[in-house]
C-alpha cells in the first residue's frame, strides 16, 4: 500500500446517548448500537459506507477481557477493519484521522462508551498505580487530584471557593445540555459543604462518572463534501504523556501544554483564535490547570475567566465535571464541539468557527490529547 | 507515493520467567534493541505505541502509562492499542498509520507480555459474556479445541497433522536464539502427550513466556538515513468478525480471508504459495497453523494435512512457515503478533541468522486474537 | 434506544460478577532493592551517572532516559512540599534532603501539616519487605539530622525478587431489555427465546437490537427449542482457577433448533474415555433443566445426547 501526503479529514456526523449516573436498563452493546445508529441517521451514510471502526474501552471498567471483541456486532465492525485504543476515545479519533489521512480509507466510525456504574471506579484508577510502591502507599485518583489541587491553590493563592465557582459554572451549563441527565445544580456553599474527599477537594468538586456512548463519523474530503455543507475539519492534533511516578510529574500540566502546542502548530493557529474550548478533567482544579496549559489563560489566571464572565465559550456543554464517562470523555468533548460549531447547541456562541478539544487519562491526568478543529461554512 | 518502512527491529530473549526485570524493564530492553538497530535514540522518536495483552494478564491497568519512564518517552505521545492475541500486530498497524497519515515521522512500536506474573487461563476466561457462557469458559483453549474438532471431520485436520506442526516448529525454534523452548519432539510424543482440552494436548500448546519485541517505523524516503536494509510493508490489514454472528464459519477464518484479499491485492500477490519466500504466522495452538495454510491460500481448503506432510512448509521446503519456531518456541502473547512481523522483516533483509531462509525477499506475517475473530496480515518485502 | 416490539424493559437485578486473580509480580532491581532495604530503615534512591540526578525511590531508568545508575542511601529527613488529607489517611510529597525529586508517601500520626514543614521518617516495627515498612513521615524532632547528603550504598540484604498480590474486581452488570426478556422467559416458562433479524431472518441468541451481519434492527421474538445440534466440543482435562466444575468434562457448543447462533455449555452422560472416538459434531442433544429456575443460562444444568453413544 502506498500513501500520498496527508489528506484532510472532517467530522461529518456525531451522536451521543444521554449521559446518566446509571443506565440500569441497558448493556454496553445497547448503548453502542443506539449511538451508532443515531450518528449515521441523517448523515447520508450507512453502515456499508463505513470502512473501519476504531473503538475505545477498558477491560477493567467493562469487567471483561478483550471486551471490544464481544461488542463488535453492535459497533458495526463485522467484516470491517477494527482496532481498539485502550485509552480515552479522543485517542481513538486520532487513530481514525490517521487512517483517513493516509488515503487508505474514506469513512470511519470512532466509538467510545463507558458504564462506570457497573464497576468500582476508584479501583479502575488505583490499579493504574504501580503495584509495588505507589499503590500500597495509597496513590489513587482522589489522593493524586488532592495533592495536585493543594499545590495549585498554594502556588497561586487561590481558595476552595474558587474551585466551587468553577464547579457550579460547569453544572449550570450542563443543566442546559439535553444529553446530560442531572437532578440539580449545586450552589457554591453546597459544593464546599459536600464531604471532603482529599483536601482541598470535596466530593462535588470531583467529576461525576456517568454511563453512555458516543460516536463520531469521520470522512475524507470527497465524501465530506457530498454529505455535509459544513464539514468540521481536524486541523491539528497533539498528544503527550508525563511520568508514572506522581512525585516526578510537572505541577502545571506541562505535557498538556506540549500537546496543545503541537496541535496549534499543526493547525497553524493559536490559542487566541479558538472560539470554543471543550476540556476533560477529573477535578475542578484540573479544569483550571488544563485551561492554562491550553494557553487560554496565564498560569493561575484561569479563574478570572469565570470571575469576569468570560467563560461562555469554555465547556459550554458543561464539560467533564458533571458528566465524566471516563473512557469516552474526550470524544464527547469532540462531539460537543462539532455540534456547537454546527449551531446545534443553543448555548453556543453563533459564528463560532474554531474549537480546541482536550482529553486526559491516567491517574490525575498523566496523559493528554488535544485536537484543533474548524468548521467550514457554505 | 510512499510506503512505510521497518528500519529497526528488536526482541528480548524470551523466557519462561524473567526474574531480573519488571514489566517496564522488559519493555525497555526490546525498545533499546530496536532503536540501536535503527541507529536512533529515544529522543529521535516522535511517537510511541505500546501493545500488550489483556490488562488482567498482569496487575496494572493502562500499563503503557507505567512503562513510559523506562522507555525514556516522557513528553512524547504514547498510546496503547490492544486486540487480544493480535495485539502486537495491531500495535504495528497503529504505528503504520501514524506514519502513513503524516502524524509522525518515526514511530516506535513495542509489544510485550509478562505471562509468568498471572493466571493465564483464568484471566482469559473473563473474555466470555458474563451473562452467557462465562461459567463454562475454558480460556481460549476450550473453543479453539472445539473448532479444531469440527474441522477434523470436514477438512481432515488430524491430530497427526497438527503434531507435525509441533515437530516442525520446535525443530525450527532450536535455531532461533530468541526462542526459549529447546526440545526435540516426535509426532508420537505429541500424540501421546496429556490431553488438556482434547484434541488439544500438552505438546500442542505453546509455552507461557515473558518477552517483548519492538520495531521502528518511518516513511520510505527517510529510511535510507537509518539503515541499508529496510523492510517495506507492501500491504497490511486487520479484520474483525462479530463473535456470535449468525453464519459464523468454524471451518475458515473469514476475517483472515478478508484481510488477505485486501493485502494480496495491494501487494500484487496472486499465488501466495509460489510468491512468498517465507511465512510467519501466529499459532496459539498447533491446529491453527493448519487452518491458516488454507485461509492464506497456501493450499486449498482441506489441503493442510497434505501440505504439512509434504514437508513443503519445513525449512528447506518451498514455502517455509515459522522458521522462527512460531509460538511453539516462545509465546509472550501480547508480543507474538509483532514478533511475526519482526521475524518477517529479519527474513527479507537477510538478518535471521541461523534460521534464515536463503534468499528470502517476500514474506507474509499473520496474527490473530480475541474469540478467534480478530485477524491480521501483512506482506513485507525487501524492495 | 430502540426496543423490540412486544419487549418490556424488566427490572431485573444486575448480575453480580467478581473477577479474582492471583499474581506473582517481579519488582525489578531498583524497586526490589528499595523495598528490601526499608527493613534496615534505609531509604534507597539512585544517582544517575550521566546527569547526576538523585531520584527516590530508586529507579531503573533516570528521568533523563539513561540507565547507568548507582544506588544511594538518602536522608530520612526532608521538607513537606504538598499534602492532602483524606478520611482514612494523609498523603504528602516530601523533598528528602539531597534529592532532586519529591517522594510520595504517607504523613503519619495526628498532626497539623504545613508546606515547608520539616519531617522525618517513621518505621514499622515488623517490616515485611513492603512499601509501608516505611509507615510515613512525621514532624521532625529536634535531633533529626538535616542536610545529609546521599551516601554510597552497601546492600544489607537480597533485593526482593517477587511480590504476591491479588486483584479482586466486582461488577454489577445490567441485563438490558433483550437479555431481560430472555431470562424472564427462561425463569417463568422454561422457554428460550431468540430474536429475528428483520432482514436476513436469522434468529439470534442471545437476543440483541441489531443483527451483527446485516446491521439491521431485529424484529420479532422467536421460540428456540431446547434441543439442537452439537456443533463442536472439546474434552476438558485442564484445571484452572475459577473453573466451575472439576475436569474431566465436555465443553459443548450447541446450535439449538430455531437459532442461528451458538450457545456454550457442557455435555454430560458421555464416557470420557470413549468420547474422542465416539462423540461427533452433528449429534443431536437436548437440554436438561434444573428443577428451580432463576433466569440465567445456568437454569440449564447440562446437555445430553438424544441418542446415547
Amino acid at each position: 500500500m502506498s500513501f500520498q501526503g496527508s489528506q484532510p479529514v472532517a467530522i461529518v456526523a456525531t451522536a451521543q446517548t444521554q449521559w446518566r449516573a446509571t443506565w440500569s436498563q441497558a448493556q454496553h452493546i445497547d448503548l453502542i448500537a443506539a449511538a451508532v445508529q443515531n450518528a449515521l441517521k441523517g448523515s447520508g451514510l450507512d453502515i456499508r459506507d463505513v470502512d473501519f471502526v476504531i473503538d475505545s474501552g477498558s477491560d477493567v471498567l467493562d469487567g471483561r477481557s478483550i471486551s471490544n471483541c464481544g461488542f463488535l456486532g453492535a459497533m458495526g465492525a463485522h467484516h470491517k477493519e477494527e482496532s481498539r485504543v485502550e485509552d480515552d476515545g479522543l485517542w481513538a479519533a486520532q487513530y481514525g484521522v490517521a487512517k483517513i489521512a493516509s488515503g487508505s480509507a474514506q469513512v470511519g466510525l470512532i466509538i467510545a462508551y463507558s458504564k462506570p456504574s457497573e464497576s468500582d471506579v476508584s479501583q479502575y484508577y488505583r490499579t493504574m498505580a504501580d503495584p509495588f510502591i505507589q499503590r500500597p502507599v495509597g496513590l489513587d485518583e482522589e489522593s493524586a487530584c488532592g495533592l495536585q489541587a493543594q499545590r495549585y491553590l498554594h502556588a497561586h493563592q487561590l481558595t476552595p471557593a474558587d474551585l466551587a465557582e468553577v464547579t457550579v459554572a460547569a453544572w449550570r451549563k450542563a443543566s442546559s445540555n439535553p444529553t446530560v441527565e442531572l437532578d440539580q445544580v449545586p450552589s457554591v456553599s453546597q459544593v464546599l459543604a459536600s464531604p471532603m474527599v482529599a483536601s482541598p477537594l470535596t466530593q462535588a468538586m470531583m467529576a461525576r462518572p456517568v454511563d453512555g456512548a458516543v460516536v463520531m463519523v469521520l470522512a475524507n474530503a470527497s465524501v465530506a463534501r457530498r454529505v455535509t455543507t459544513a464539514p468540521v475539519w481536524v486541523k491539528g492534533i497533539g498528544a503527550a504523556m508525563d511520568s508514572s511516578v506522581f512525585a516526578m510529574r510537572d505541577a502545571q500540566f506541562d505535557v498538556c501544554r506540549q500537546a496543545a502546542q503541537r496541535a496549534y502548530a499543526r493547525a497553524g493557529l493559536s490559542a487566541a483564535q479558538m472560539d470554543l474550548a471543550e476540556t476533560s478533567a477529573t477535578s475542578a482544579a484540573a479544569e483550571l490547570m488544563t485551561l492554562e496549559a491550553l494557553g487560554l489563560a496565564e498560569p493561575g489566571k484561569a479563574i478570572d475567566l469565570f470571575r469576569q464572565g468570560r467563560d461562555a465559550g469554555i465547556n459550554a456543554s458543561g464539560g467533564a465535571l458533571p458528566a465524566n464517562p471516563i473512557m469516552a470523555t474526550g470524544l464527547v468533548r469532540l462531539s460537543e464541539a462539532a455540534q456547537a460549531l454546527w449551531g446545534q447547541r443553543t448555548s453556543s456562541a453563533k459564528n463560532s468557527r474554531r474549537a480546541v478539544v482536550h482529553a486526559s487519562s491516567g491517574i490525575a491526568a498523566q496523559s493528554h490529547c488535544v485536537f484543533v478543529v474548524e468548521v467550514e461554512r457554505p | 507515493m510512499s510506503r512505510v518502512a521497518i528500519i529497526g527491529v528488536g526482541q528480548t530473549h524470551h523466557q519462561r520467567r524473567r526474574a531480573d526485570v519488571n514489566v517496564p524493564g522488559l519493555v525497555r530492553e526490546a525498545a533499546q534493541r530496536a532503536l540501536a538497530d535503527a541507529k536512533l535514540e529515544m529522543s529521535d522518536i516522535d511517537s510511541v505505541v505500546v501493545a500488550s495483552g489483556p490488562v488482567l494478564f498482569a496487575a496494572v491497568n493502562q500499563p503503557e502509562k507505567w512503562v513510559v519512564d523506562a522507555l525514556g518517552a516522557r513528553g512524547k505521545p504514547v498510546v496503547r492499542i490492544t486486540s487480544g492475541g493480535g495485539t502486537g500486530f495491531a500495535g504495528a498497524l497503529g504505528g503504520y498509520y501514524q506514519v502513513a497519515g503524516g502524524q509522525a515521522d518515526r514511530v516506535l512500536v513495542v509489544a510485550y507480555d509478562k505471562l509468568s506474573e498471572g493466571a493465564l487461563q483464568a484471566s482469559i476466561s473473563s473474555l466470555y459474556d458474563p451473562f452467557w457462557g462465562r461459567e463454562f469458559a475454558v480460556g481460549i483453549m476450550g473453543f479453539s479445541a472445539a473448532y479444531w474438532r469440527a474441522r477434523m471431520d470436514k477438512l481432515g485436520h488430524t491430530e497427526e497433522a497438527a503434531a507435525r506442526v509441533v515437530v516442525k516448529n520446535l525443530s525450527n525454534a532450536r535455531m532461533n536464539p530468541y526462542a526459549h523452548v529447546r526440545k526435540t519432539v516426535t509426532v508420537d510424543d505429541v500424540l501421546k502427550s496429556a490431553p488438556l482440552a482434547w484434541p488439544i494436548k500438552l505438546l500442542d500448546v505453546p509455552p507461557i513466556s515473558d518477552g517483548a519485541a519492538a520495531v521502528v517505523l518511518t516513511r520510505e524516503d527517510l529510511a535510507a538515513q537509518h539503515t541499508n536494509t529496510p523492510a517495506f510493508i507492501r500491504g497490511i490489514a486487520y479484520c474483525a468478525e462479530a463473535d456470535n454472528a449468525p453464519q459464523r464459519s468454524m471451518l475458515m477464518s473469514e476475517p483472515l480471508a478478508h484481510a488477505a484479499r485486501v493485502v494480496y491485492r495491494a501487494s500484487g500477490i496472486t499465488n501466495p504459495r509460489r510468491q512468498f519466500d517465507v511465512v510467519e504466522l501466529q499459532e496459539p495452538y498447533s491446529c491453527f497453523e493448519l487452518s491458516y495454510y488454507e485461509s492464506l491460500g497456501l493450499c486449498p481448503p482441506g489441503g493442510a494435512a497434505e501440505l504439512i506432510a509434504s514437508g513443503a512448509t519445513e525449512m528447506g521446503g518451498d514455502i517455509p512457515v515459522n522458521p522462527s519456531g512460531g509460538c511453539q518456541g516462545a509465546n509472550p502473547i501480547g508480543a507474538a503478533g509483532l514478533i511475526r512481523l519482526v521475524e518477517a522483516a529479519m527474513q527479507v533483509t537477510g538478518r535471521a541468522g541461523e534460521h534464515q531462509v536463503p534468499g528470502a525477499r517476500l514474506a507474509a506475517a499473520q496474527t490473530g486474537g480475541g474469540w478467534a475473530n480478530l485477524r491480521g496480515l501483512a506482506v513485507v518485502s525487501a524492495d | 434506544m430502540h426496543l423490540a416490539p412486544d419487549t418490556v424493559p424488566l427490572d431485573l437485578p444486575p448480575l453480580q460478577s467478581t473477577i479474582a486473580l492471583p499474581y506473582r509480580l517481579t519488582p525489578g532491581k531498583a524497586t526490589g532493592t528499595f523495598l528490601a532495604e526499608l527493613a534496615a530503615r534505609r531509604i534507597v534512591g539512585t544517582r544517575c551517572l550521566r546527569c547526576q540526578r538523585v531520584e527516590v525511590p530508586a529507579q531503573d531508568v533516570c528521568s533523563c532516559g539513561h540507565a547507568e545508575l548507582e544506588f544511594v542511601a538518602v536522608s530520612t529527613v526532608g521538607t513537606l512540599q504538598s499534602y492532602t488529607r483524606m478520611p482514612d489517611k494523609t498523603l504528602g510529597l516530601i523533598r528528602l534532603d539531597g534529592c532532586d525529586c519529591d517522594l510520595l508517601h504517607r504523613l503519619h500520626g495526628d498532626h497539623e501539616w504545613a508546606v515547608g514543614q520539616r519531617l522525618q521518617a517513621c518505621w514499622s516495627d515488623s517490616p515485611q519487605a513492603q512499601a509501608l515498612d516505611l509507615l510515613g513521615f512525621e514532624p521532625a524532632g529536634q535531633g533529626a539530622m538535616a542536610g545529609l547528603a546521599p551516601a554510597a550504598f552497601e546492600a544489607s540484604r537480597e533485593p526482593l525478587d517477587s511480590m504476591a498480590t491479588e486483584l479482586k474486581l466486582h461488577y454489577q452488570h445490567a441485563a438490558g431489555p433483550y437479555y431481560g426478556r430472555l431470562f424472564d422467559e427462561m425463569r417463568t416458562s422454561g422457554r428460550i427465546m431468540g430474536i429475528r433479524c428483520s432482514h436476513c431472518q436469522s434468529t439470534l441468541l442471545p437476543p440483541r437490537e441489531l443483527c451483527d451481519v446485516c446491521y439491521e434492527r431485529t424484529g420479532t421474538w422467536a421460540d428456540v427449542a431446547d434441543t439442537g445440534v452439537l456443533q463442536a466440543f472439546s474434552i476438558i482435562h485442564l484445571k484452572f482457577i475459577g473453573q466451575r466444575r472439576d475436569p474431566p468434562y465436555v465443553y459443548a457448543e450447541v446450535m439449538l433448533d430455531g437459532a442461528s447462533t451458538k450457545i456454550i455449555h457442557m455435555l454430560d452422560g458421555v464416557d470420557i474415555e470413549a468420547a474422542p472416538a465416539r462423540l461427533k459434531p452433528g449429534m443431536r442433544v437436548k437440554a436438561v433443566w434444573k428443577a428451580e429456575r432463576k433466569g440465567s443460562l445456568d437454569d440449564i444444568s447440562h446437555f445430553e445426547l438424544i441418542d446415547p453413544i
